[in-house]
């Protein structure tokens, strides 16, 4: 069963699920950055053929459930970065991981912006700063993300 | 090279697809609640997840129960006892109270229910929204729990279940901004709505008029009214009054009774009837 590897995949976004509702103190709480959406851009860029529009989907349809955001909040946003990545993972890979690192706050970015204009329309008040910092943070902790992820793909040869 | 172009072309024609999927779901989650099924079925997946998240808290709980001296359990379970005796003595009076008010009750045709069954529950310690008031108990509809039902703890009024599926629900603190309880002056009479601001020592009155008899430390109860929140359970104390001559309303700030951010333990109220 080499297919079994794979399971591996949706092992990483099992504990990204699990580090985005692990319980934080308040204040830290709007720090926290998307788990889900850095191991998506992570293997939508290292595997394109396996992770696509269609898991982006269902890993958002699950992040709004934990979160009780509106059902395809995060789903839309995650498709519309793994959209991105698609036309651009040629060209970010190449890239030294500070560059990628820019490049994924872009992504991070965008899916606040996304889950910001929804709130928005809904009339729910928006901390626009605050929807920043997790961003930056997810910025900042993208290389490790990205060595730790990229061990684990070489290590179970996945392809 | 052409391969690339058809597959720039597809992922765009999926992208499209599916973002016209969420904008439809997100519509029909908001307008009305028909995708309650799907949601449960999604957090039920869930539902291992926040469990495992929340083991260390409960075996938190567990270990430092485990390791009470026995000299602290002594003292406590006299307080309890007390506690208890008091309660007790309370209720007797309580009872006959209550016979009487039914009896009133049924004289005057009134058919108002007073005794609500309680399921009690706990929290479940999962992160949420960070900028919504919602928290995760561990009752499901396995336990009877449904959409609507009214959480309390010991202290007065939580909120409400908003999502349910079969082992854990989601309720809706009355601090969060998009909640408001219909709720009752005991001492004056008044009635009004009490909107979430955000924080969880914080709910807002607004509209009320400038001429009405509310003083600091007034108590409010739920009315009952709109039919979610049984009547008269303690929701909140005024704490501020803010008085704005040049407008012919008050705006007030009361201190909700419930430990929003520390309660653990729950009780969701079965409507009578």
């Amino acid at each position: 069963m080499p297919r079994l590897r794979y399971l591996v995949i949706v092992l990483s976004f099992i504990i990204g699920l699990i580090l985005m509702i692990l319980p934080l103190p308040d204040w830290v709480q709007i720090y926290r950055p998307h788990w889900v959406a850095l191991i998506l851009i992570y293997w939508s860029m290292a595997l394109p053929k396996r992770v696509g529009l269609w898991s982006a989907f269902f890993i958002g349809l699950l992040v709004d459930t934990a979160q009780g955001t509106l059902l395809g909040q995060h789903a839309m946003a995650l498709v519309i970065i793994v959209y991105i990545n698609i036309n651009f993972y040629q060209r970010v890979r190449v890239l030294s991981l500070a560059q990628q690192a820019i490049y994924v706050f872009v992504l991070l970015a965008m899916i606040q912006v996304v889950v910001a204009w929804v709130e928005g329309i809904m009339g729910r008040p928006v901390p626009i700063l605050a929807f920043f910092s997790a961003p930056f943070i997810g910025m900042l902790i993208w290389p490790w993300v990205f060595v730790i992820l990229r061990d684990i793909r070489r290590k179970f040869i996945l392809n | 090279m052409r391969e690339l172009t058809l597959q720039a072309r597809s992922a765009t024609i999926h992208t499209l697809f599916l973002v016209c999927i969420c904008i439809a779901l997100m519509v029909a989650d908001h307008r009305q609640n028909y995708f309650e099924v799907f949601r449960s079925q999604l957090s039920l997946t869930l539902s291992p997840l926040r469990y495992l998240v929340s083991l260390p808290a409960l075996a938190g709980n567990w270990v430092s129960d485990w390791y009470k001296s026995h000299t602290e359990l002594l003292i406590e379970n006299a307080a309890l006892k007390a506690e208890g005796r008091k309660l007790n003595a309370r209720l007797q009076k309580m009872r006959v109270l209550m016979a009487e008010n039914t009896r009133l009750r049924n004289l005057l045709g009134s058919s108002r229910n007073l005794a609500d069954e309680v399921i009690v529950a706990e929290l479940l310690s999962v992160d949420q929204n960070p900028y919504r008031q919602l928290i995760e108990i561990n009752k499901g509809t396995n336990d009877g729990v449904q959409i609507g039902f009214a959480v309390i703890d010991d202290f007065g009024v939580m909120g409400q279940v908003i999502h349910v599926n079969q082992i854990s629900a989601t309720t809706i603190l009355i601090s969060d901004p998009e909640h408001a309880t219909p709720v009752q002056f005991i001492r004056s009479g008044i009635r009004s709505i009490a909107f979430g601001n955000g924080s969880t020592d914080q709910l807002e009155l607004r509209y009320l008029p400038a001429t009405a008899d509310i003083k600091i430390g007034d108590e409010l109860v739920t009315s009952g009214l709109g039919g979610r929140f049984p009547a008269d359970y303690p929701v909140a104390t005024i704490t501020e009054i803010k008085q704005d001559l040049t407008y012919g309303f008050v705006s007030i700030i009361a201190k909700p009774k419930a430990r929003l951010d520390s309660s653990r333990e729950v009780l969701i109220i079965k409507p009578a009837g």
